[in-house]
């Protein structure tokens, strides 16, 4: 690369150089806007909830003038329930000796949610507007609810958005570790912590986040599907891992682990065949049915499915291994350092240079995955 | 290509400084912030959303960030997590708004006005849109928003390294589009 290219040093590259002058007309040139002195309790919560139509949560009930008298009523009786149960509580003992004073049951951590639709339960309890979902907690919506989780203590790791006929808990919430696991259902995440510190877990893999938004379903047999909408999500499950991209998608199946991921776009022949190879009850040596599937994969995969053939380097049948090189290496060309036989061998700094070649990035992804992975205690397939 | 790397100690250093004055309500300090990531923010969202949309983002971006600056931890992260903000921004923007007006129908239109000039920058911004995500971002800062790749890597959080590989693969790429376009109109001529 050139030092003009990288730092506007030395000779300018001609063509760098015109794209510069042609480009310039979409550059920034706005001064600085004229900022309020200081936010506004209300200006926080707007800034905090740019989108939804939902209330914020925590801070206004816009529903609170509409309530109807036998809510009303209910609410009340709870009330004088709660103020009748703490009064008889706190009542001094009459007889035998003083009851020792209670420790303070340490604050649990927990998480702001707001109700999108319907009545979404946390614990067993109907929620009003909003709630919060404390450690230990589940969440869930039945077939008209929604709701939206604001997570982490205060909010400050990102939203969850949880659609109806939806089971989610609350497993863990401390400084660097925020974990869901989600049972059923579908939840949608946009997260802005760091990358790796949220991870969802479901019955057949772990969903760790790496900077990202995406779309998570659990069905009632524990299988799952993930698509991200937007930066990367690591999927892992024993040994057995795949990282997804923005555009990509992975299932996952109870007992196996996540599958491939591939390209949203990718042919529906491929998509299906790539099915069988993952979770289809297919032997490599049984002619016309696995290695049937593996062809047709790697005829219809395109040059943007290297994603997927790339992850099928790592096939447990030698030959497979030799079918993926063949074609993946028509698609784009192993770089220089890595040879076929390093590859099929299990090489994993060769392939990790293979990647770096696919235009997804360089494998810093992956270090940066399999730290995480250990720091929540994940196994890591390499 | 997101991963964090080690800005220089002064910027770093000074972001602490501004981040936590911002955060007790110094308009300044937050002018001082925009006046250094705006370009990085202009840029990211002008890899995704139409270029007349992206004026108004940058400063929406802003000002969610003014009112979550107190959720943001680590002060020194603030490049970072602007820049995540910006990208859901983007994401926001698609999920609301009706159809929009691509950009191959502003190339168009350029070309229906006759003007050359116009229909070739937007023709070379479609080619850098349609790299490869780790590319685009990169590239686009150093050629549209006049970042060096020094500063890239300090104001994103990415490392030396990871900037470096993004100039040179997505330059590289970009020279193949555009030379293919060029290859095509002139056969088309």
């Amino acid at each position: 690369m050139s030092d003009y290219l990288w730092d506007k040093s030395g000779e300018p590259d001609p063509e760098v150089e015109r794209l510069e002058l042609m480009l310039a007309r979409f550059r920034h040139n706005r001064p600085v806007p004229d900022f309020p002195e200081r936010l506004g309790f209300w200006d926080r919560v707007r800034a905090a909830w740019p989108v939804r139509p939902v209330g914020p949560v925590g801070f206004v009930r816009p529903g609170m003038q509409q309530w109807s008298l036998p809510r009303f009523a209910a609410v009340a009786a709870v009330a004088l329930l709660t103020l009748g149960a703490w009064l008889f509580v706190r009542q001094p003992s009459v007889v035998g000796p003083q009851s020792p004073a209670l420790p303070a049951l340490p604050a649990s951590p927990s998480w702001n949610v707001a109700r999108a639709a319907g009545e979404p339960t946390i614990g067993a309890r109907r929620m009003g507007e909003t709630g919060r979902l404390a450690v230990g907690q589940t969440l869930e919506t039945d077939a008209v609810s929604r709701a939206v989780i604001n997570a982490g203590p205060v909010g400050e790791i990102g939203e969850v958005h949880v659609d109806p006929g939806t089971r989610v808990r609350l497993v863990e919430s401390r400084s660097a570790r925020y974990r869901l696991a989600l049972d059923r259902g579908t939840i949608h995440a946009m997260i802005w912590a760091p990358p790796g510190k949220f991870v969802v877990d479901t019955p057949s893999a772990v969903a760790v986040d790496l900077g990202c938004a995406y779309t998570l379903q659990v069905d009632d047999t524990g299988a799952g599907l993930l698509r991200v909408t937007f930066g990367w999500v690591g999927f892992t499950l024993k040994g057995r891992e795949s990282l997804i991209p923005e555009g990509a998608l992975c299932a996952t199946r109870p007992g196996v682990g996540p599958g491939t991921p591939y390209f949203e776009d990718a042919s529906p022949a491929f998509k299906a065949a790539l099915g069988q190879l993952d979770f289809g009850r297919l032997t490599p040596g049984s002619p016309g049915s696995r290695a049937a599937a593996l062809e047709t994969v790697l005829t219809n995969a395109r040059q943007r499915d290297a994603l997927t053939l790339w992850h099928l380097l790592t096939a447990p049948d030698a030959s497979e291994r030799a079918e993926v090189y063949r074609r993946l290496a028509a698609l784009v060309p192993p770089p220089q350092g890595v040879t076929r036989a390093g590859v099929l061998s299990g090489d994993k700094h060769m392939r990790d240079l293979w990647w770096n070649a696919l235009g997804l990035g360089d494998t810093s992804w992956w270090r940066l995955w399999e730290r995480q992975a250990r720091d929540f205690g994940l196994e890591s397939g390499d | 290509m997101w991963v964090v790397g080690a800005p220089p100690l002064t910027e770093v250093s000074e972001d602490t400084r501004l981040v936590s004055a911002a955060r007790d309500g110094d308009r300044t300090a937050f002018g001082l912030l925009y006046r250094r990531y705006a370009r990085v923010v202009h840029g990211i969202l002008l890899t995704r959303v139409p270029p007349g949309e992206v004026d108004d983002l940058v400063q929406d971006v802003f000002l969610l960030a003014m009112g979550r600056l107190h959720t943001l931890r680590d002060e020194a992260a603030f490049g970072g997590w602007l820049a995540t903000i910006a990208r859901n921004r983007a994401m926001d923007y698609y999920r609301r708004s009706p159809p929009h007006e691509e950009l191959t129908d502003a190339v168009a239109d350029a070309a229906a006005r006759d003007d050359r000039s116009e229909a070739e920058a937007l023709e070379a911004l479609a080619a850098i849109r349609s790299l490869p995500d780790a590319y685009r971002e990169t590239l686009l800062l150093r050629l549209v928003e006049g970042l060096t790749g020094p500063e890239i890597a300090a104001r994103t959080g990415l490392t030396h390294g990871s900037v470096r590989v993004n100039l040179s693969r997505g330059m590289q790429m970009l020279r193949d589009k555009l030379e293919s376009r060029n290859q095509k109109s002139e056969e088309n001529l």
